[in-house]
């Protein structure tokens, strides 16, 4: 992957999404001749300015002469791309497939213009003219969390401080902070309850994984044999209705499309008990408060728990099962095509032992990536399992 | 589109780069689709919601076939009651105007049909959850600039939940 910054002067799309599958080949030690399939994911033909990226970006990494692939959905975006992947290697259709990424979120265009394009995800004919941004149904979602469980603005408040105090010790990190949680309660407010400093960044960036049979990888890939092997374990992508008002009222403040999600990825990695199972999360923290949602929906605690745990650091960094260990998209940043991908990416990292320093998670075997579209419109979640 | 010239950017690190100056405006005549009686209901003072012809089940938004047996719908009137699940006071304003912030925001559950709607509720304060509203329409007016046609429905609130 790239480092997520706020704006590269030095790099647009291509330039970023070239870096980052570069990177990815060089890490394998593979040349580009053996793959069979790209898979290019990107969300916004309006924030990189072109359209049918897909197969430039095909072109600028040097895949051409072979079948190129885009995908899109929304915040999962990255993730989905990663699925699309799997299932052509399951299929047999492809043998190694290279998965890049990328989104030019950061400052190529101005507030008001990002505002704007932001604003054509909420739903155009029912929900967009009612609220131009995110914060909106996020707040609605909590408020009602809140009301239900007991679930207080201080304790998602300790979620976008964790979040932006890991993400100071990520090199790859868009902005890493040390705030309290007073500084978050006290800056600019969006939509009740939330604040500015709940909401993630916006970022340029990209990300890029090489996924192949242990065969191909066998044979192409020169640095296979010296690390542990990765598998993809389970992959599962489920949508919900986009409109909130729409969704059955017992689950409203809760990620139905990520529960099923989960609950599908985990059986199909042998996952029965996920808070005893998995090892490390990178989990959607588009919103702090959705952080500790995900807690609940991926199972990592029961329903209406999710407050108390972000509340005590249960998955802080020594907790349980250490959420986002990048920094999340609160603090490692999130340019959205490349979401999904970099969360794979931190999390084979952990798994085969590459992080140093507090980061570091302790002999992990199983890491989890969570992503949605909208407010849980699409949800994405993958499992990895370091197998030796 | 438009060219704007280029500029020099300088990154903190001192390398200089060339930023193009672009500059895109779109326009659209978005058409409302099936939903057109829906619009001409906001004109009237009118909620207006489907149901199935074949099986029954009532749908808000609207839609043309019933997703539970492919029967094409029929449109009827809702009284603009509902109830609120869950409300916020939004501090950024959306993207059309006609709004001033903050204002408050609302999921609210439609009585007389399966399904809600995200709407704007007249009040300082978001209601409690629970709390009863009711629709109000405001007439189109030449003398001010055009509203969207979701803007000029908004929900009052009925009466508070103890
Ligand atoms: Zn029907």
């Amino acid at each position: 992957m790239t480092r997520f910054v706020g704006f590269r002067a030095d790099a647009g799309i291509r330039d970023l999404v070239a870096e980052a599958a570069r990177n990815a080949l060089l890490d394998a030690g593979s040349s580009l001749s053996a793959i069979d399939l790209g898979v290019a994911a990107y969300e916004s033909d309006h924030f990189n300015r072109q359209m049918s990226l897909g197969h430039v970006l095909a072109e600028t990494v040097g895949l051409t002469g072979k079948p190129t692939v885009r995908v899109e959905g929304g915040g999962a975006t990255g993730a989905l791309a990663i699925q699309t992947a799997v299932t052509a290697i399951q299929a047999g259709s492809a043998r190694a497939v290279l998965v890049f990424g990328g989104e030019t979120n950061g400052r190529s265009v101005d507030r008001a213009t990002a505002t704007e394009i932001l604003a054509l995800s909420a739903d155009f004919e029912w929900e967009m003219p009612l609220f131009g941004t995110f914060a909106a149904p996020y707040a609605l979602m909590i408020t009602e969390h809140m009301r239900r469980y007991g679930t207080t603005a201080e304790q998602f408040a300790e979620i976008a401080v964790k979040n932006r105090r890991i993400a100071l010790h990520n090199p790859d990190a868009h902005k890493g902070m040390s705030i309290t949680v007073g500084e978050v309660r006290g800056s600019a407010p969006l939509a009740d309850p939330y604040r500015l400093f709940d909401a993630s960044l916006l970022s340029d960036g990209a990300a890029a994984v090489l996924l192949a049979t242990r065969d191909w990888a066998q044979a192409h890939s020169p640095t296979f044999r010296d690390r542990p092997p990765v598998a993809i374990a389970g992959t599962a992508a489920v949508t919900d209705h986009p409109r909130l008002s729409d969704r059955p009222e017992e689950m409203f403040p809760h990620f139905a499309a990520k529960r099923l999600a989960a609950r599908q990825a985990y059986r199909m990695a042998g996952i029965d008990h996920p808070s005893e199972q998995i090892d490390l999360a990178e989990v959607y923290d588009s919103f702090s408060g959705a952080e500790l949602q995900a807690y609940e929906d991926l199972g990592f605690c029961p329903v209406g728990e999710g407050g108390q745990a972000a509340g005590e650091g249960r998955f802080d960094l020594d907790g349980l099962i250490p959420v986002n260990t990048s920094g999340g998209l609160l603090g490692r940043g999130s340019a959205v095509g490349a979401t999904g991908i970099a969360q794979a990416v931190e999390v084979v990292r952990q798994l085969r032992g590459e992080v140093e320093g507090e980061r570091a998670v302790s002999d992990p075997r199983i890491g989890v990536t969570d992503t949605h579209a909208g407010v849980g419109a699409l949800a994405v979640v993958n499992v990895f399992e370091r197998l030796a | 589109m438009k060219f704007t010239g280029t500029h020099k950017f300088t990154t903190p690190e001192g390398q200089e780069y060339s930023l193009l100056g672009i500059e895109m405006t779109q326009r659209y005549r978005h058409t409302v689709g099936f939903s057109d009686p829906f619009y001409q209901g906001i004109d009237q003072g009118l909620l207006r919601a489907t149901r199935c012809s074949g099986c029954g089940a009532s749908w808000f938004p609207p839609r043309r076939y019933c997703p539970e047996d492919q029967s094409e719908t029929v449109w009827y009137d809702l009284s603009g009651t509902g109830r609120i699940v869950a409300a916020t006071r939004v501090h950024i304003p959306p993207p059309f105007g006609g709004v001033k912030v903050p204002y408050v925001l609302a999921s609210i559950r439609l009585d007389g049909v399966d399904g809600g709607i995200t709407h704007r509720v007249l009040t300082e304060e978001p209601p409690e959850s629970g709390s009863l509203v009711v629709a109000r329409f405001d007439g189109a007016d030449p003398d001010r600039p055009p509203l969207h046609p979701l803007l000029r429905l908004a929900f009052e609130i009925q009466e508070t939940t103890k």
